[in-house]
């Protein structure tokens, strides 16, 4: 079921238009990726969801509900982790989850907040004030902010953009969990092999455009190839279109997804026992990315 | 989802952003209430009793017992001021406005929540004041100035706080500086209240000014107090009060549209 409905969403900052025509849908139980390189437009996108901006032309549906139209009700499922760091000026991590508890509705919300600063390792530190906390704890402070009033929808803007491995790799098990849960994730991200592993589904946005969307496998799939290395015993002749290289004994080809691999072999006339070993490179996103964005050149 | 409790989206946001404000006033409180305390009482040391011997403003009523309740204003419309506007500053350049408004709070909550704990500190300091006069008070005359109309005196407080916090709230919104912010409310804010007749009656001017002054907002805000401390005031107190309303509405459309329209970016 689509928890976040986007159609033909437009922006315009004065004359410039960050975003043009967009149009996606994120269901429930699902992780999907908003990619595209600094200035695409995705902080634009989630900040008209959030209301922090109003969109020029196109409709936001969150629930089956108008965002427009039913803005408070709409806003209360709604989980946000914004790009920049938010710095509390006169209050404890405790009081910033239980204020921004509140303004969702929840008093009294003292087992789900105890819970989130547990399992995001800010425990220790509930006494603190966000300038006393480190760049990851703040960030953890962010996520768990987002999750106290247990959000059907959670947009993630960059949540991993300039945190250390560990916390990525935990930050990752949460959205997962998430997932399994049955919440609707937006994540936005110019990492592609965090977005290939993450995420169900993906478009690729670029100058407030969205230029391909589908399943990740299937638009690695349609925009990429395999990447065969072959190792022969014995020099042979090959001249077949496929070859992009071939130094002393190793040739290396790029195969389609839609070529099968026996027949692919077969057209290389090669001897079996010639090979010494053979390797298959899956396509990845980021050969997606840059092919979309090169506007098909490989 | 887990999530057995319901939430409440009228009552509970509004409550917690209340009480938000509230607290942040309490956490600042020493550092606002001190100074306003200390000027009042240079004021009321240097106006109400060094030179105000000299001066009779009113047939029957002594310059001190005169500056008592427009310093009580002064100070509550002031310090209103003050607090909407760093609070929502503060919330600018923190990012804090833009969690609050991706959140189920409405420009009207926001308003309201931040108006009020506005009010608070306004009444804090105007009691503060008052307390002050009362004390230089007691010391020459020997008894307490006891308002003629205590119900007047709170409420022209009230809606003075109340507009004032809105109009911080709205200037803070589209200030792109702390600068702007103090810049207006030192060279416009200030003077109109210490014009709109703290100091002295209008029956101390000459026509031409009475008629300018007839046309500052603070004058009638300002008067309502002092009918209400000293049952005189130089508009009738009706005028006053309707003026007042008209303002405090005035300064509420003025922050509903600053926050319906404007940009919640810092820059
Ligand atoms: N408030 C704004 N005023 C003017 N231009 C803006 C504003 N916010 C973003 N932009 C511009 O819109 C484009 C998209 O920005 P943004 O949505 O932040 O992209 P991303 O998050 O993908 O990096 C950029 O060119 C940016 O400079
Ligand atoms: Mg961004």
């Amino acid at each position: 079921m689509a928890i976040l409905k986007i159609e033909n969403l437009v922006k315009n900052y004065g004359s410039f238009q960050a975003v043009n025509k967009v149009s996606f849908a994120v269901h429930s139980g699902e992780i999907f990726g908003l990619l595209g390189p600094n200035g695409a437009g995705k902080t634009s996108i989630i900040s008209i969801i959030t209301t922090v901006e109003k969109p020029t032309a196109g409709s936001i549906t969150i629930n089956d509900m108008k965002l427009n139209q039913h803005e408070k009700k709409a806003k209360s499922i709604i989980g946000v982790v914004p790009q920049e760091i938010i710095t509390h000026g006169y209050f404890n991590v405790e009081e910033i989850l239980n204020f921004h508890s509140g303004y969702y509705g929840l008093i009294n919300n003292t087992v789900r907040i105890n819970e989130l600063m547990k399992k995001l390792e800010l425990w220790d530190h509930r006494h603190k004030r966000v300038r006393q906390l480190s760049g990851g704890m703040k960030r953890r402070l962010m996520i768990a902010k987002a999750l106290v009033h247990s959000p059907r929808l959670l947009l993630l803007d960059e949540p991993t953009a300039g945190v250390d491995v560990e916390l990525r790799y935990s930050i990752w098990q949460l959205v997962k969990e998430l997932k399994k849960m049955g919440v609707a994730i937006l994540f936005t991200t110019h990492y592609l092999e965090e977005a290939e592993q993450l995420c169900d589904r993906v478009a690729i946005i670029d100058k407030g455009q969205i230029q391909k969307q589908g399943e990740t496998t299937t638009l690695i799939q349609k925009l990429t190839s395999r990447h065969l290395t072959l190792i022969l015993k014995n020099k042979i002749e090959c001249s077949h279109p496929a070859l992009i290289n071939y130094q002393n004994n190793t040739l290396e080809f790029r195969v389609p997804y839609s070529k099968e691999m026996g027949k692919f072999l077969s057209e290389l006339n090669l001897q079996r026992e010639n090979i010494l070993d053979m390797k298959i490179r899956e396509g990845t996103l980021e050969e997606a990315f840059k092919y979309v964005l090169n506007q098909g050149e490989l | 989802m887990n999530n057995v409790k319901k939430q409440e989206l009228i009552w509970t946001p509004f409550l917690i952003l209340l009480s938000r404000e509230i607290r942040r006033f309490f956490k600042v409180m020493a550092q606002t209430v001190l100074i306003p305390i200390v000027n009042s009482f240079i004021y009321l040391l240097i106006f109400g009793v060094s030179l105000g011997k000299h001066i009779q403003v009113i047939e029957g009523i002594s310059y001190l017992e005169f500056l008592i309740p427009g310093l009580v204003m002064l100070g509550c419309m002031n310090n209103s001021y003050q607090n909407g506007s760093s609070s929502l500053l503060g919330m600018k350049f923190g990012g804090e406005i833009v969690d609050i408004k991706a959140s189920p709070l409405t420009v009207q909550h926001i308003i309201w929540a931040m108006s009020l704990g506005g009010l608070c500190r306004g009444l804090t300091v105007g009691f503060v004041i008052f307390l002050s006069g009362e004390l230089f008070y007691y010391f020459y005359e020997s008894s307490f100035l006891i308002p003629v109309h205590p119900f007047y005196f709170i409420l022209f407080c009230a809606i003075g706080g109340l507009a004032f916090t809105k109009l911080g709230i709205a200037v803070a919104f589209i200030a792109k500086t702390f600068d702007h912010v103090s810049a207006i409310g030192g060279f416009i804010i200030l003077p109109l209240i210490t014009l709109g007749g703290v100091f002295f009656s209008l029956d101390n001017l000459s026509p031409f000014w009475i008629k300018v002054s007839y046309f500052n907002p603070l004058l009638y805000f300002i008067n309502g107090v002092r009918y209400g401390v000293l049952g005189v005031s130089d508009v009738p107190v009706a005028v006053a009060f309707w003026i007042s309303i008209l303002g405090l509405l005035i300064f509420h459309l003025a922050a509903v549209w600053t926050l319906k329209r404007g940009s919640y970016q810092p820059w």
